[in-house]
Formats: C-alpha cells, sequence, structure tokens
C-alpha cells in the first residue's frame, strides 16, 4: 500500500513538473523604462572571464561611462557554455544579458521565445558586420559585437629560412604548391623546429570549416543544400597537402589533441588558415614573453577565377534574457557593446569589432605587435565574409553529418567520392 | 567437503585469535621462481599503468606550447617548476580544494551513512514489495544523467536551490550505488548471525550497529573511497549547479584554464597534479582496511 | 563483540531473513511489523532518492511521449518519438556500438579487475604500491589518458603497431583513426581505465571470505584452481554481481572516455546512445527524442539487469 502512494506521488509530481510550464516565464516587463540614475546590478552570461580580455575590456568600459552599473559576470564555463546556458534557460534564469557564442544556438533560443526582441536596436545600427546572421524572420534577437573572420597566418622567419617570398594573394593551387615546396626545402635546409621534429609547409587545423566553410564561401555551394559535389575540389587539396607530408596528418593531428597555435608558435608550420581570433592571441603571447614568432598575415587562399577576396567568419553577440531582471538596462548594455564605444573599448585588446570604421582599422593597425604592412592590411579588409554555416532549424543536424564524413574522408577511411554521396544521402534522410 | 563449502556455510568454527598468520597464507609460493616472477610482473604491470600519469606530470612542468608534441616529448627540455607556483596566483586554488573536500567530505558521509542502513532493510529484513523497491534503485542508475538532467534541474530552482552546496550534496548523497553496494555485501554475511543475535534479544537497529557496520569495515571502506573519488572528480554536477566562483570545485577551477579557441594545458596538467593528492591520502587510508580484512576474518568481527 | 552470537549452532530457527523459506505461521501483524522496520531504514536514503533521481526519471519518461524543447509546455504526441526511433538510422548506429562496447568491455573488465584482486589479496611487499598503482589509472586525468593511449595507438610512430611489426605483422591497425578498429581500441582503453576500480570492489568482497574455508579446503587436498572455484568463487558471488550489474550499466551509459578519446569518430564508429542523447537534447534541444532514446537504453538495461538478478537468485538459493 505504502508503495502505491509513493508511485502516486512520484507521479503526481512528475505530471507537475511536465505541465507546469517549465519556467518559460517571460512576467519581466518588456517596457520597462531606464532610470540613468538608479543604481543597477546588470548580470551578464560570459565564458572563462579571466581567459577572455574582451569581456572585461567592454565591462569596464561601459561601468566608467555609467557610474550607476554594476556588471556582475557569470561566469561559465568555455567548454560546455551551451550546456548550461541551454539548463539555466530552461529553468527560468534570470540573468540579464546572454552572450551568445555561436549563431546556431541563437537561432534555437530566439525561436524557443527565450530571448527578447532587439530589432529597434538593430535598426538603429549601421555598419555592423555579421548583423545579417541575426536575422530571425525580420526580427532581431542579439546584436553582434565582435566579427572573426579567417585569414592565412604565416611565419616569417620560415620564409625567411627556405627563401620564399612572403604570400600576398595566392589561389589554392599556389598555396598547395608553396606548402609542398617549404616542408621540402625546410627539410632540405635543416631547417626544424626541435630536434625529432619536423616544419610543416602548413597546418589544415582538423576543424570540418578549414575545408567546408571556406569551400561554401567561395563557390555557389551549400552546406545546408544536401548536394555536396562544391567540397570535392577543396577536399582533394587537403588530402593531397596531407598525402604529401605538407601539413600533420589528420589523424594525429586529432587524436593527439594538437593545438594549432602550438603549431604556428613553435615554428612546426609555416602557414595556418585560421580565424582572426588568434590575432589577440598572438598579440597577447607576445605581450607575456610566451613567444617571439614573427607573424604576418595575408588574405585566404582564392578559386583561380576570384576577383575579390572571400572568406568566412562568424559572429558573437549579446542578448537580452526574455526573463532579464533588469531588461532596460540589459538593452542599454547590448546597445552600447555594437556601437562605436564598446568597439573602440574591446579593439584594445586586439579584438576585432562587429562595427567598421576606418577609426576603427587604424585603431587595430596601431596596436603594438601587430605587422603593419599592406598585405596584412587587406587581409584585414575582405571584400566578403560568408557566414560559417548558415542558420536553419535543421544546422545542428547537419553539422553533426558533415563532421562525421569530414572525419571519414580525412582520416581515409572512406573514398571521397563515396563520403560526399553519403553526406548527401544522409542529410537528405536523416535530418528532420 | 568442498561440496559442502558455499556462501551460507560461514558458521564454520572460527579459529582462536591467535592461530599464527603464516598457517593462513595460502598465497605461499611453493615454486623459488614464482615470487621473483610475481614481482617483474607486477612492476611492469605497474609502469604500464602509471605511464599516463607520468605524462601528465611531464605536462605540468612544460610551458603550455610544449604539451601537445609529435612525438611526445616525456622529459620536458627545461623544467618549469614555477607552474607549481604559479598557478596559486592565477586562480583561488584553496578555495576550490577546500570546497571540494567539503563536498566530496559531507557527500561520502551521508552515502555511507545513509547507504549502509537502507542496505539493512533491504538485504535483512523481509518485506512485500521490498524486491520491487530494489529494482526501482538499480533501474534509475541505467539513466544517463544527461537525460534527465534538464528535468531535475527545473526541480531544483523552484526549489530555490541552485548555486548552493545543498543542490549538490542533496543530488549526489543519495545514490543508489551506495545501497546497491552495502547490499551486496550484506548479502554475504549469514542470516544466522543476524537470527542468533535477534534471538539475543537485539533489536533491529542494533544488529545494524553492533553486528553489520563492524563487519562491513571493508565495504563501508571501499564504498567511502569511491564515493569520495566520484565526487572529487565529477566536473558536470557542480558545473551545472554551482554559478558563484567562490562556490567552485577543483574540477570546475582546472577548467578555468579552457578558452573558447584554446587551452592552457600545462596549467590544466599542474592542477591536476595537484588535485590527485587529496585522493592519493585517501587511498593510502581507506585500502589499510583491506589488508586488516585479512588480519581478522570478516566472520569474527 | 559479535563472536559470542556467532558461536551458536548454525541450526537457528529460521524466521524472516530472505534467503529462508517464508514460514507458513508468518501472520500480518509480523507482515506489518517488517514493512515498518525495513522503511524505517530505508527512508533516510528513500526521501532523498525519490524526489532527486526517481521524480526526475520519471519525468523524463513522461517527456518521451512528447515534443519538447525546455522552454514551451511540452506538446503531447503519443508514440511517435518511439516509432521514429526504429527508422531512425543514427539510433540504430549508436545501438550497435552500445552493444559492441558491452559485449567487449564488461568480460574483459571482469576478469582484469578479479585477477587484480586476486592478486593482491595477499601479503607481499610492497602492497600499497601496487595497489596504488592499480587504482591510478581510474584518478589520472581523463585528458592524459585519451593523449597518452592515442599516441601509443598511433598507427605510423606508435609503440603498438610498432612492436606488432617487428612480430611481422605487414598491416598492423589504425586504430582509434581507422573505423574498424576504433572500438576495440577504446574499449582495451576503457579496461585499463576501469579495472583498477572494480579491484577495489572485489577486494573489499573477498574480505567477506572466512580464512577457515580455504584452510578446510586445503586440508581436504584441494588445490589452488579447486579453491578458487569452490571456495572464492561462491562466496565472491553478491560482489561479482554487483560488479556485473555496475559494469554492464557503466558500460551501456559509457560517456566521458568516448568523448575524449574519439568522440564518437572516425565518422560514426564509436557514437554510442549516451552521446546521441545529449546530442539530441542539449544540442538539437529535441528533449522529446532525446528522452525516448534514453528511455529505450532504460528499458534495454532494465531486461538484462532482470536476466542477470534472476540468474543470480537462482544460484543463491
Amino acid at each position: 500500500m505504502k508503495r502505491r502512494i509513493v508511485q502516486g506521488l512520484a507521479a503526481t509530481a512528475a505530471t507537475a513538473l511536465l505541465l507546469g510550464g517549465c519556467g518559460s516565464g517571460g512576467e519581466a516587463a518588456a517596457d520597462e523604462t531606464l532610470d540613468p540614475d538608479a543604481p543597477v546590478t546588470l548580470t551578464v552570461s560570459v565564458w572563462n572571464l579571466e581567459g577572455t580580455p574582451e569581456f572585461g575590456a567592454l565591462f569596464d568600459a561601459y561601468e566608467a561611462a555609467h557610474p550607476n552599473v554594476t556588471i556582475e559576470p557569470v561566469d561559465i564555463l568555455a567548454d560546455d557554455y551551451p550546456t548550461k546556458v541551454t539548463t539555466m534557460l530552461a529553468g527560468g534564469d534570470s540573468t540579464d544579458v546572454i552572450t551568445m557564442k555561436n549563431v546556431i544556438d541563437y537561432a534555437r533560443y530566439a525561436t524557443n521565445g527565450q530571448l527578447a526582441d532587439v530589432s529597434d536596436l538593430a535598426e538603429e545600427t549601421s555598419d555592423l558586420a555579421g548583423l545579417d546572421a541575426f536575422d530571425q524572420d525580420g526580427s532581431y534577437f542579439a546584436l553582434p559585437y565582435r566579427q572573426d573572420f579567417w585569414v592565412l597566418f604565416y611565419n616569417k622567419a620560415i620564409f625567411d629560412a627556405v627563401g620564399e617570398e612572403y604570400p600576398t594573394d595566392l589561389t589554392w593551387d599556389e598555396y598547395a604548391e608553396l606548402a609542398e615546396r617549404i616542408t621540402e626545402e625546410a627539410a632540405a635546409a635543416g631547417v626544424t623546429p626541435a630536434e625529432g621534429q619536423t616544419t610543416y609547409g602548413t597546418y589544415q587545423h582538423t576543424w570540418r570549416s578549414t575545408v567546408q566553410a571556406i569551400a561554401d564561401a567561395q563557390t555557389d555551394g551549400d552546406q545546408l543544400s544536401g548536394d555536396y559535389e562544391f567540397f570535392a575540389p577543396y577536399y582533394e587539396r587537403a588530402l593531397e597537402l596531407q598525402d604529401a607530408g605538407a601539413t600533420l596528418d589528420f589523424s594525429t593531428a586529432s587524436t593527439q589533441k594538437i593545438s594549432y597555435r602550438t603549431m604556428f608558435t613553435t615554428g612546426q608550420a609555416a602557414m595556418l588558415p585560421m580565424g582572426s581570433w588568434f590575432i589577440a592571441g598572438l598579440l597577447q603571447a607576445e605581450a607575456a614573453g610566451e613567444t617571439d614568432v614573427d607573424w604576418g598575415i595575408a588574405p585566404m587562399p582564392q578559386a583561380e577565377d576570384a576577383d575579390e577576396v572571400t572568406t568566412f567568419g562568424s559572429p558573437t553577440a549579446f542578448a537580452v534574457n526574455k526573463n532579464a531582471e533588469n531588461s532596460a538596462a540589459a538593452r542599454d548594455f547590448v546597445a552600447w557593446a555594437a556601437s562605436e564605444e564598446g568597439a573602440k573599448a574591446i579593439t584594445a585588446i586586439g579584438v576585432v569589432p562587429s562595427l567598421q570604421s576606418d577609426a576603427i582599422t587604424e585603431a587595430y593597425f596601431a596596436l603594438e605587435g601587430m605587422p603593419t604592412d599592406e598585405t596584412s592590411r587587406a587581409a584585414f579588409e575582405p571584400d566578403e565574409v560568408a557566414l560559417e554555416m548558415p542558420v536553419a532549424p535543421t544546422t545542428s543536424q547537419v553539422d553533426q553529418i558533415l563532421n562525421e564524413e569530414h572525419q571519414n574522408i580525412m582520416t581515409g577511411s572512406v573514398p571521397l567520392e563515396d563520403a560526399l554521396a553519403t553526406m548527401a544521402d544522409r542529410v537528405q534522410n536523416e535530418v528532420g | 567437503m568442498t561440496t559442502a563449502l558455499g556462501p551460507r556455510t560461514g558458521t564454520t568454527a572460527p579459529l582462536p585469535a591467535g592461530t599464527p598468520a603464516a598457517t593462513r597464507d595460502r598465497a605461499r609460493p611453493v615454486r623459488p621462481w614464482a615470487k621473483p616472477l610475481t614481482y617483474v610482473l607486477l612492476v611492469a604491470l605497474s609502469a604500464l599503468l602509471l605511464v599516463p600519469f607520468f605524462w601528465m606530470v611531464s605536462a605540468s612542468l612544460k610551458t603550455n606550447d610544449q604539451v601537445f608534441t609529435v612525438p611526445i616529448r616525456w622529459i620536458p627540455e627545461e623544467l618549469h617548476w614555477d607552474n607549481f607556483v604559479t598557478i596559486w596566483d592565477r586562480v583561488p586554488l584553496m578555495t576550490y580544494l577546500r570546497n571540494s573536500a567539503f563536498l566530496a567530505g559531507v557527500i561520502t558521509l551521508l552515502q555511507v551513512l545513509t547507504g549502509s542502513f537502507a542496505a539493512y532493510g533491504f538485504s535483512k529484513i523481509r518485506f512485500p514489495g521490498r524486491d520491487g523497491l530494489f529494482l526501482a534503485y538499480i533501474a534509475t542508475i541505467a539513466v544517463p544523467w544527461q537525460a534527465y538532467m534538464i528535468p531535475q534541474y527545473i526541480l531544483m530552482q523552484r526549489a530555490g536551490l541552485v548555486n548552493t552546496f545543498t543542490a549538490l550534496i542533496l543530488l549526489q548523497a543519495f545514490s543508489a550505488f551506495g545501497v546497491f553496494l552495502m547490499r551486496q555485501y550484506y548479502m554475504s554475511v549469514p542470516d544466522e548471525l543476524v537470527e542468533a543475535a535477534r534471538i539475543d534479544g537485539l533489536s533491529e537497529y542494533g544488529i545494524y550497529r553492533r553486528i553489520m557496520l563492524p563487519l562491513s569495515v571493508p565495504a563501508l571502506a571501499s564504498l567511502a573511497l569511491l564515493t569520495f573519488v566520484n565526487t572529487w572528480n565529477d566536473f558536470m554536477g557542480p558545473f551545472i549547479y554551482l554559478t558563484s566562483n567562490d562556490l567552485w570545485t577543483i574540477q570546475l577551477g582546472l577548467r578555468q584554464f579552457v578558452g573558447q579557441f584554446d587551452a592552457e594545458y600545462a596549467m590544466i596538467m599542474t592542477g591536476s597534479v595537484i588535485s590527485v593528492i587529496p585522493i592519493l591520502l585517501v587511498f593510502l587510508l581507506g585500502q589499510r582496511y583491506f589488508i586488516q580484512g585479512i588480519a581478522t576474518s570478516g566472520l569474527k568481527g | 563483540m559479535a563472536s559470542t552470537t556467532l558461536d551458536r549452532p548454525a541450526a537457528a530457527p529460521r524466521r524472516g531473513g530472505p534467503a529462508g523459506r517464508r514460514p507458513a505461521y508468518v501472520n500480518r501483524r509480523q507482515v506489518r511489523r517488517n514493512t515498518l522496520l525495513g522503511w524505517s531504514f530505508i527512508l533516510p536514503n528513500f526521501v532523498g532518492f525519490a524526489l532527486l533521481t526517481l521524480v526526475p526519471v520519471i519525468a523524463t519518461f513522461g517527456i518521451a511521449f512528447t515534443r519538447w524543447n525546455a522552454y514551451a509546455a511540452p506538446e503531447f504526441t503519443g508514440l511517435d518519438n518511439l516509432t521514429r526511433l526504429v527508422g531512425d538510422e543514427n539510433f540504430r548506429v549508436a545501438l550497435v556500438n552500445t552493444l559492441y562496447y558491452t559485449v567487449g568491455h564488461v568480460p574483459l573488465t571482469m576478469a582484469a579487475s578479479l585477477g587484480l584482486a586476486l592478486a593482491l589479496n595477499r601479503k607481499i611487499r610492497g602492497l600499497a604500491f601496487f595497489r596504488t598503482a592499480a587504482f591510478f589509472p581510474y584518478i589520472t586525468s581523463i585528458v592524459a589518458v585519451a593523449v597518452v593511449w592515442n599516441m601509443l595507438y598511433n598507427p605510423s610512430q606508435g609503440p603498438i603497431n610498432q612492436l606488432l611489426t617487428t612480430f611481422g605483422v605487414s598491416d598492423p591497425p589504425g586504430w582509434t583513426s581507422d573505423p574498424t578498429w576504433a572500438m576495440p581500441a577504446v574499449i582495451l582503453t576503457g579496461v585499463w581505465k576501469d579495472m583498477g576500480y572494480y579491484m577495489i570492489l572485489f577486494l573489499a568482497g573477498l574480505q567477506t571470505i572466512p580464512p577457515e574455508l580455504y584452510e578446510a579446503a586445503k586440508t581436504d587436498g584441494a588445490n589452488a584452481l579447486q579453491r578458487f572455484r569452490h571456495v572464492t568463487v561462491p562466496c565472491l558471488r553478491p560482489t561479482t554481481f554487483f560488479v556485473l550489474i555496475m559494469l554492464t550499466i557503466g558500460s551501456f551509459k559509457v560517456f566521458d572516455l568516448i568523448v575524449v578519446m574519439t568522440n564518437g569518430g572516425p565518422g560514426r564508429s564509436t557514437l554510442v546512445l549516451s552521446q546521441l542523447i545529449y546530442r539530441e537534447g542539449i544540442v538539437n534541444g529535441r528533449f522529446g527524442y532525446s528522452s525516448a532514446v534514453a528511455l529505450a537504453l532504460f528499458l534495454l538495461v532494465l531486461v538484462i539487469t532482470l536476466l542477470q538478478y534472476a540468474r543470480n537468485q537462482r544460484l543463491e538459493t
């Protein structure tokens, strides 16, 4: 009998939990007016506060401009940031500002109605790179404050040692040839980072974007389309580089958790296609005396017939929680971070802001340790930055499939043509 | 005779307490080469078991850029002992260690107490519905935490317990694992022993306290040890429930060195080496009970 | 102190012990008394367990019959999620991989941990060191485990393949970077990591065996193997059962090890069910479907546990 009571209790509790609407609060007043003098404590979810100086820079600058506001960061570990934010929001958490680490998660929170509409703020802005990614059927639920895009990093010392010219506007074929040539020349000339190690012509990191996102950006293919023939030339080149030994092989790099940063700063790779966030990382490491690598940036290699520079990237944004305790103050912060003042604050530490203007670019290249040559400047202003991965309800599923088949191709487990066919087949049949 | 030996025949008259240990040494080698060979094998095996730990120590003495290299460099070019100093400045390590110790201690204590208490009910008292309830206990172990994490969090949020130690203690102190482990151990204690105590007029609580607890020291020690280690090393629980930095545990603290695009692995390994030390202490303390168990037969209490 | 009661003859009357058959004279009052007593022991643990584990688990099973994004109210969809499971290729792959892992991991870990416990349940010099060494894989940072094992497995430079080559294997496997060999590699690492953990449980179990039994068997002229079969195995049965169940469940739920070793790859070759649950729920935001996968996993484990339970009950009586 007791057992039945217990079972009954458990069932009741479970039903209550299920039918309770599960924290979909939405009571917060969206029309709350902002009193510029009333003291406010604004909570902002961030990842790895200590290791991500942009947050500190933004918060300090904002607090200086708004003496009545105290910002209280909610520090979440970078690795599992989406897991925690998803859980918090499901529980009806009232953190004011939620940082959107990537566009895919943004789309999910926005369609689930977890974020407050900030379309009016979006209308007031101009020249905000990456804003389009946050367009949800004409409404905006977040404003980007930083925009990263991919460039080609190169190690000047290695180029000098083997007597090659610094890269300027490479095509993909030139890039591949150059990488193979440098590998051979470095081996012949005895250029090694350390005993027993090899200097590779380039390092192609293991992420699928290294091949797939750039193919999407530079061709008319679409990663969500379910037709992946446009990947073929990009994969052929990546496999050829790997077979020629001009880059560390994918299997070793992925199983040994190789860090692209280590590959580059210790002189194991002469070139490195990577996101612009790495600039801030390099500047910081140099300032801390951790590395003295002499580096420059060039635009990403382009297709043969390209007449402008196309690369890919992804924005980072702030959004207002629908359950925010201080929604008016939160909106003000989000708008400010995307403004000229916010952009200045993060430019000062080498982070690329969303807001683009000549003044910002000037400030950026005036930074200590920044290469100032023409090519580096050109690389900093690509003609087009495509979104790394298009946003749709199916994005995360497609992402998983593309990633799995990417591993199959790069480890040589499945022949390229078969894997591309499987990719298409799986995206058409499994997603939905 | 051997056929008569079974788990329920444990009431064989015990040897007098003064029996010399030598006559019980069933592992006495017969062949002269057996002992050295055992040692050679054990040492080789230990080396194999300790290799990753050696890598961990080696990585803790490198700079971040030297941690992952191909081929692996086992002995760092220069030893960065300063990592072990720097880490105390970089993060509030003492706070994290204290929080971990507090959580692991309280959870272990509650787990051992309530687990062994409940196990007595599950093994030595017969009542309707008992076995079904017990199966429910075991069955929930089979559900991965990832599946019910969100409902559980919603429950905690409504109870206002998010971002408190209470949440974690409540979550982990009553796990089915401890009940199951202790129940199995009690099952191997002959019922006759309990019966005899009942006839002697001991209450069930008295039997639990005066007979079962002393008898189950090795099992209690292993439960305490495993619970302590699991709580100490748990990452996801504290990650989901603890937000304020001053409540963070050592495992959360170590992940602080993982950035969005890169990680400071030298610091992570330095911290990992430090975080192993308390576990080692607990292990060395706890494993004494397994040896004692050999010296004094489990049944003589 | 207990020894006074112990010296009583084994023929003490049985009353309500679990092993004894239930005597006919047990009346209703006795049942009620026992029920109250039993619950009084179980309750302190049960309250915490029921509220914080049982209720969320039951809620999860409820969610398995809905479409739920963790925010809006769930929408009841009947058996849709479960029927979708049947046709889901990801689920099929993950299920097969999980079974593969379990079938490999359980017996090997069982044998290794029991072997270790037997080897280290004797008085030898340096015992504390060897036991600690055996437990080390379990407490070594999982990142270190992944890196070192992947290095050992490295197809071209790894020592394992170098050894195989010297023994004349011309085409050694690619281990974690080869879809065919990734799972065996992960299983091997899993055994290596877990055996110290289960060794602890076996060591505790071995303490319950009265040395007198071994003495008696020895006097009867039983050799080491016979003593193992007729004393150790039956006396260790409750522990073996526990280890078997925990190992089986642990294998079905394997998550962390796979994530750091291969993260399900290459391709889907090591994708397991708990990873699928995580992906569908937290990553894709389909908590209804994610819960349905969890429900399927639960039912599967429940059936296997019940079979093992029934077998154990039979062996014990």
